[in-house]
């Protein structure tokens, strides 16, 4: 598959089409220094110097700020200040050590485990589009200077090390809920896994769950896959991304939700094509199976005879029947699921959570 | 300054090392290496050193039996070597473990404990 994707995009030519991390080797191999930035669903982007990779970052994993303040391990002010001198000159991570805030040591590792854990999200997605923009720098500056062959690599572990634990990659992005009851009598969790269950609140997605602990992506998503081969949390549900997005508001509320939603997945054919891994792909995909389910109920009654032609014009006709209404009065509104659908929901539920701790953050940094 | 470089470095000259690395124990990884590993395969012994370490952390009753009680050390003596693994404490989060391989002969088990508290403590204290 991965062939197939990178020759085809090799036949449309310009660079932005290669999969990130083939753009990352040809990127290294040419000794560029810019940023590769990938779009998509967590997307990112790697940070690169004379073709040694620098720092990388994505939304689904804490950086190195993240991981220094929510630890506690520096005041918000300490690292907001050193943002504030350093960002310009690209040197906000020497700044820390040479002020006295950080040992060399400590920075090293943070960067690299950061780095690390943000390719991971940045470089996993193969169909993910990626560019290059020559000469960008990150403001933390170099810090620690990394084989990009020896990122892809480990990525590629990193890929098959989940796989290996539980098979499903949809843990890595659905809203974490953990089961009711367990299905044992006895559960031993480890200390994160207790932290995680702890704070999934239904509607939290591991990136979420990751910014808000100040833990890495990746350990969460490893941990995750665990419960997931356990049975403690919920496995999500393959028929989420095809669903209307607007028919997720109420779900976060528990589990009776999916049970009254797999009934009117009439559209069955579309959940396993768009049960594939990426649910950036399928959720823009969504609206299509969704709009082609009342459509047909509409289109039916017309060449069938002329009594049902009577109610379908109108589009609240059809509320005689069960599930018709509900669809035929979204149809009219079928400019709603392409906002809703543009992946934001996942993005923002539990997003609360995250926007507060950057404001107390901000406000302590000002205390 | 004592960067990770500079930290294996250190670790090298500890009396019978052979070898050093610093792996995080939660995806078997080695962030930074230096000297020789067993089988000539730094990443394969990285992989073996973080089960070691889940096991013991995880596993084993008599770690963590108290409250706060945490993993310090382990040390695995074979006939021909030393392995000493000693659990780096960032404050921030990170799993880390210095992994020193020392020669049975010229090794000094004490030595190298003491040796090997010190440089994790150097590399992430203030």
């Amino acid at each position: 598959m991965l062939d197939a994707l990178t020759t085809k995009e090799r036949s449309v030519g310009p660079t932005r089409t290669l999969a990130p991390g083939d753009l990352l080797a040809r990127v290294a191999g040419a000794r560029q220094t810019g940023a590769l930035v990938v779009k998509g669903h967590p997307g990112g982007a790697v940070y690169v110097l004379e073709g040694r990779v620098l720092y990388a970052e994505s939304p689904a994993a804490p950086g190195v700020g993240e991981l220094l303040t929510s630890s506690g391990r520096l005041a918000g002010r300490t690292w907001q200040s050193a943002l504030d001198l350093g960002t310009s000159t690209a040197r906000v991570g020497r700044l820390l050590v040479e002020q006295g805030h950080l040992t060399q040591g400590e920075l090293e590792l943070c960067v690299l485990g950061a780095t690390y854990d943000a390719a991971y999200f940045v470089l996993s997605d193969d169909a993910a589009p990626a560019e290059f923009l020559a000469g960008a720098m990150h403001w933390l500056g170099p810090v620690v200077h990394i084989d990009a062959a020896a990122v892809e690599r480990e990525v590629r572990r990193r890929i098959q090390l989940l796989d290996e634990i539980f098979p499903n990659p949809r843990i890595d992005v659905a809203p974490v809920i953990p089961v009711t009851r367990p299905p044992r009598e006895r559960v031993t969790v480890t200390a994160p896994q207790w932290e995680v269950l702890v704070h999934a609140d239904g509607q939290r997605t591991p990136a979420d769950l990751a910014q808000l602990l100040g833990r890495a992506g990746y350990a969460i998503i490893a941990e995750l896959r665990r419960m997931a081969a356990a049975g403690l949390i919920e496995p999500p549900e393959t028929k989420a991304p095809e669903g209307p997005e607007f028919v997720r508001l109420p779900h976060p509320r528990g589990a009776s939700v999916p049970v009254s939603r797999s009934a009117p997945a009439g559209s069955v054919p579309a959940s396993p094509a768009s049960a594939s891994p990426v649910p950036a792909d399928s959720a823009p995909a969504s609206p299509v199976p969704v709009i082609s389910g009342p459509e047909p109920a509409a289109r039916n009654p017309p060449p069938v005879g002329d009594p049902p032609p009577a109610p379908p014009p109108p589009g609240d006709g059809n509320a005689g029947m069960n599930r018709p209404p509900r669809l035929a009065r979204r149809k009219p509104g079928a400019k709603l699921p392409k906002e809703f659908a543009g992946e934001s929901p996942p993005a923002h539920q539990g997003a609360d959570e995250v926007l507060l701790k950057r404001i107390r953050t901000a406000l302590r940094a000002l205390r | 300054m004592p960067g990770v470089d500079h930290c294996l470095q250190e670790a090298m000259t500890i009396p019978g090392a052979v070898g050093a690395s610093i792996v995080d124990y939660t995806t078997g990884f080695p962030v930074a290496t230096t000297g020789a590993a067993p089988n000539s395969d730094h990443e394969a012994a990285a992989a073996g050193t973080a089960e070691v370490v889940q096991a013991a952390n995880s596993r084993s009753l008599f770690v963590s039996a108290v409250p706060h009680d945490l993993l310090e050390d382990l040390i695995i003596t074979t006939a021909g070597g030393y392995h000493l693994l000693r659990m780096v404490q960032t404050e921030f989060d990170s799993r880390l473990v210095l992994y020193v391989w020392l020669d049975r002969v010229r090794g000094n088990l004490a030595v190298a404990r003491r040796q090997m508290q010190r440089l994790a403590d150097d590399l992430v204290a203030r």
